[in-house]
């Protein structure tokens, strides 16, 4: 706890008190956190036949674990968060080493690390991680710097170390996510549009050897995606099952606790990838809608925390992660209702599991910390004043 | 504040609003999506999800009782034990069915049948391993049960037949729906259920529809897995019709044991309203072993048998009418008026066309023949003559009238039509002109016409009845046998013959049986003063070469079994008042007179006496 006795590291015209920064915290952000974490609970509840086990109970034990976590991340100061980020970083990215090497195997991929206590899946955290080592890296360049091509080698190089080691577990939906976070924090650092046209148009070239290098079960599941009803009984069965539930909820919904789909266990996974088309099935269009304005709510207002954000570190901090939470929403969601091939991603604060729940409270805890520190500037290397 | 701080700031203000619309623009895609599945679609999606929620089982109805005209039963359902195996209730199925074969074994077929089925069904559905068990096995089940897990005894319908063999050519039987009836009538819902039996043939086959009554139907709510959670709708099977049949099934059993050995067919026929009191074809199957899967051996041992057991002769075969045919002849010329009863032809024992030479059957010839004692002898020489005077056409059209060349009942599926050859058939088939040796082929049976038992016996009791239309019934449609004596003849459709010129026909089948030295003579009979009228015939499968004619014709017991002829007989009785018609066709059973007609009065003698009650204090 030594940051809290070096008080050389705050700036001192606005170094906040533990009471101010407890009085700073965004209570209406976290408000809408808490809801959307509510509707997972009574979803878990229905998914389970109308009981608190064996999913509603350890989730909401979980939650409070969680904003616990929030409550200390926010609460640290942000220039400790700027301090230690490639400390993060590394440290996740040395686990994710850990877990290539002896990870745990689980449903057919090694994502796990047991660590006795807990079991650990360092991909998660290391989408944290990435963000605040990006946010470091890019918060002291000038626009010059981020617009020449050598000062962007070392963070493609943070994205691809990561992403390379994924992608061996295998796990395509982690990986494709932090391609995504890193191409949105690339683009809110100011690197040039053009830039991004040029690499998805090599992607696109090179799409017919990236097709050689996946795995046998990922080529099978963008081909199911491609076509879902030519296998109705093998891989396709989930998604056909999923957009039966989905479609069927029509305008209204069938009813808490009713949907038979789910109910039935014609529907897979319900309690985590597909637990959208459960509150589909059950709530219907109306309810599937307003989780949609819950989810734009929170992605909305971590824009606007972006924005008021005096420090560049703390406004790439926050997109970074708003991005992330935006890419949960977007992959799980299209991955349910067939707009993409399943992957593997749960729908944020709603899924049961506790990894992402954590991960996402940690992500929270950050943005809050950055509200919570809006008025401070950073100087270019974390100084106060480095003019 | 520092350019850098400031220039950084503006760019992120103006992509951050670029990043919001790009948001934006995906949640409006999802969102589209959403109400695309769930209002566009949702209808669709509806219906599948119902489909997917529900199981719909139809349940099998007791099928129709067939009766005899006594009201015997033929066809009924028999309460049947089978054992069955239920995968998740046994830990191992293999040692399971180790310790089930050990006490009850089963053929190699099934076991690899088992072991096929098993793993691929639900695990809490059952398994047929064996069917019709005994009450003794069922005991030993019962007993062994604690080393039996997953074992149970289920009990169901079986379809049983009391006469099995000789009822078969007429009930037919049911068994195992397969894969190519799945493909005739995919709309039929009794064929998804399992263990359901279709009507292969005769009746069962024909009756189809009326028998099988309406499945019932349980509608259940199910898992994903199939398992059934709660009964949404249940209709109770609705039992087929009976149906009660013209055949005596005594009847049935008496003229098949007095075929014996032989490949042949018998047909009772009642003359006044065409029921068929008996329809025998021999040798005949048992119907039980088709209600179960029959194995490759014994399926084998009724296909290849050179008797076909299979077949059933009394519809299906066709053959040579020979000599019962001059009975058509005679008719078609007293009714053109180039025979009266009085016309008269010498046989010298052959008669001369051009070079060929056509034989009598006696090789001396019968001397002076009229159409009453022509019939007698079954004077071969006489008909010869008589034919080339009618001329073709003419014997044809009574041919056709009294029923060849078409079939002549609608209730037994599968009836062959035969065939009565015209000129113009010839021409067209055999590309050959119809010569005058066609015409005296045809005036004694042989050539190219052919006909089934059934068609003979209809057409001799056409002519036993005075000249009625009758058509062959199998179905009666009241439970109560009639009083027979009291039936009255079906004055239906006449078939336009004098009955003079019939009952002229009538006297010479009289004699056939009645007068010394008729073909039949040895067969007759008189019970109480009811006698038998009728017409032999035997006719050739091979011809007879000049050769073998010069070295003198070899009997019939030296030829081989391939090569004898058919014996035929056809009659009626009583004599003066006709009820009963008959056919005996015993293939390759030589003669006519000394094989086929000892068979057909014996048959008769059985109806008269079951059916007549004057014969009963029978006198021999």
């Amino acid at each position: 706890m030594s940051f809290f006795k070096d008080r050389n590291c705050y700036l001192k015209n606005y170094n906040l008190s533990l009471i101010e920064r407890i009085k700073q915290f965004n209570y209406g952000y976290l408000g809408l956190v808490c809801l959307v974490v509510a509707v997972g609970l009574m979803t878990l509840y229905s998914a389970a036949g109308g009981s608190w086990t064996p999913w509603a109970r350890p989730q909401f034990i979980r939650f409070l674990m969680s904003l616990c976590t929030l409550g200390a991340v926010a609460l640290c100061p942000l220039r400790f968060w700027m301090k230690y980020a490639y400390g993060f970083y590394l440290a996740a990215l040395l686990l994710l080493v850990c877990v290539t090497l002896f990870g745990h195997v689980g449903m057919g991929a090694q994502r796990w690390l047991d660590l006795g206590v807990i079991r650990l899946q360092p991909s998660e955290l290391m989408k944290i991680a990435l963000v605040l080592a990006l946010a470091r890296y890019f918060h002291g360049a000038g626009l010059e710097e981020v617009r020449s091509n050598r000062f962007l080698i070392p963070p493609v190089l943070m994205m691809i170390l990561p992403v390379g080691l994924i992608m061996e577990q295998p796990d395509l939906g982690t990986a494709l996510m932090l391609v995504f976070a890193t191409a949105g924090m690339f683009f809110m650092a100011g690197v040039q549009v053009w830039k991004f046209m040029a690499v998805t148009l090599l992607a696109v070239i090179s799409l017919p050897i990236a097709w050689t290098c996946l795995h046998d079960y990922q080529r099978q599941r963008v081909l199911t995606f491609l076509n879902p009803e030519n296998d109705p009984f093998g891989a396709g069965y989930h998604i056909l099952q999923s957009k039966i539930a989905l479609g069927s909820g029509g305008l209204l919904g069938k009813g808490f606790m009713q949907g038979t789909q789910s109910r039935l266990s014609f529907l897979p996974e319900k309690q985590t990838d597909f637990i959208f088309t459960m509150i589909s099935e059950e709530f219907g269009l109306i309810g599937a809608f307003g989780l949609c304005l819950l989810y734009a709510f929170i992605i909305g207002y971590g824009f606007v925390i972006a924005q008021r954000a005096a420090s560049f570190f703390g406004k790439l901090l926050a997109v970074g992660l708003t991005i992330n939470f935006a890419l949960y929403v977007f992959i799980n969601m299209s991955m349910v209702m067939g707009l993409m091939p399943v992957v593997g991603i749960p729908l944020p604060l709603i899924s049961y599991g506790g990894t992402a729940m954590m991960t996402l409270f940690i992500g929270f805890g950050l943005i809050q910390c950055v509200d919570i520190n809006r008025e401070m500037v950073i100087g270019r290397r974390g100084s106060i004043d480095d003019e | 504040m520092s350019v850098w701080r400031y220039e950084k700031a503006q760019v992120f203000g103006v992509r951050l609003a670029a990043l919001a619309g790009m948001f934006v623009f995906v949640g409006l895609i999802i969102m589209g999506r959403i109400f695309y599945l769930q209002i566009i679609e949702g209808d669709k999606y509806t219906v599948l999800a119902d489909k997917n929620r529900t199981s719909v089982r139809h349940l099998i109805p007791q099928r129709g009782v067939i009766f005899d005209r006594q009201g015997r039963r033929l066809a009924e359902n028999k309460k049947n034990f089978q054992a069955v195996l239920i995968r998740e209730e046994t830990k191992d199925y293999k040692k399971t069915l180790a310790a089930f074969e050990r006490l009850i074994p089963l053929s190699e077929e099934e076991h690899t049948r088992i072991l096929k089925e098993v793993p691929h069904k639900k695990a809490f559905m059952s398994v047929r391993l064996k069917e019709n068990l005994t009450f003794d096995e069922v005991a030993l089940i019962q007993v062994n049960t604690p080393d039996l897990p997953g074992i149970q005894i289920e009990e169901g319908l079986m379809r049983h037949y009391p006469y099995g063999a000789s009822t078969a050519p007429v009930v037919g039987y049911v068994s195992l729906v397969n894969e190519q009836d799945e493909a005739l009538t995919s709309t039929n819902p009794f064929l998804d259920i399992a263990g359901y039996r279709i009507g292969r043939t005769g009746i069962e086959q024909a009756f189809e529809e009326t028998l099988r009554g309406t499945p019932g139907l349980e509608r259940k709510e199910v898992n994903a897995f199939g398992r059934s959670v709660r009964v949404l709708e249940k209709r109770s099977p609705v039992a087929g019709e009976d149906l009660f049949l013209t055949l005596d099934a005594e009847l049935q059993k008496y003229a098949l044991s007095v075929l014996g050995d032989e490949a042949a067919a018998a047909i009772v026929m009642d003359v006044k309203n065409g029921d068929i009191l008996a329809f025998v074809s021999a040798p005949t199957y048992d119907a039980n072993v088709f209600t179960m899967p029959i194995s490759t051996k014994n399926w084998e041992k009724l296909l290849y048998n050179k008797k076909r057991p299979l077949q059933n002769k009394a519809l299906t075969g066709v053959y040579s009418p020979g000599s019962i045919f001059k009975l058509v002849v005679a008719l078609a010329g007293l009714e053109s008026g180039d025979i009266s009863e009085n016309t008269s032809v010498t046989c010298t024992g052959k008669t001369k066309l051009n070079d060929h030479v056509f034989h009598c059957w006696r090789p001396y010839g019968h001397g002076k023949m009229t159409v009453q004692s022509a019939l007698m002898h079954s004077c071969d020489v006489y008909f010869y003559e008589m034919a080339q005077r009618i001329g073709p056409e003419k014997i044809i059209e009574t041919a056709r009238r009294l029923g060849f060349g078409a079939k002549v009942q609608t209730d037994l599926p599968g009836e062959k039509s035969g065939l009565v050859p015209t000129p113009e058939w010839k021409l067209a088939v055999k590309k050959d002109a119809w010569r005058t040796g066609d015409t005296l082929n045809l005036s004694i049976g042989q050539g190219f016409l052919n006909a089934t038992p059934l068609q003979i016996v209809t057409a001799v009791a056409q002519i036993a009845n005075g000249g009625y239309r009758l058509t062959p019934r199998f179905i009666k449609k009241t439970a109560v046998p009639a009083s027979d004596d009291k039936v009255p003849l079906n004055k239906g459709e006449k078939l336009g013959f004098d009955s003079y010129h019939v009952a002229l026909v009538k006297k010479g089948m009289y004699d056939v049986v009645n007068k010394e030295r008729g073909t039949a003579h040895g067969a007759r009979f008189d019970l109480n003063g009811l006698k038998m009228a009728g017409k032999t015939a035997s006719t050739q499968v091979r011809r007879i070469t000049m050769k073998e004619r010069l070295e003198g014709i070899k009997s019939q017991d030296e030829l081989p079994w391939e090569y004898r002829d058919h014996a035929i007989f056809a009659a009626y009785a009583p004599a003066d008042k006709p009820r009963y018609a008959v056919v005996v066709l015993v293939e390759h059973g030589g003669g006519g007179a000394r094989t086929a007609a000892p068979m057909a009065a014996k048959i008769l003698k059985e109806a008269l006496r079951r059916f007549m009650p004057r014969a009963a204090g029978e006198k021999e």
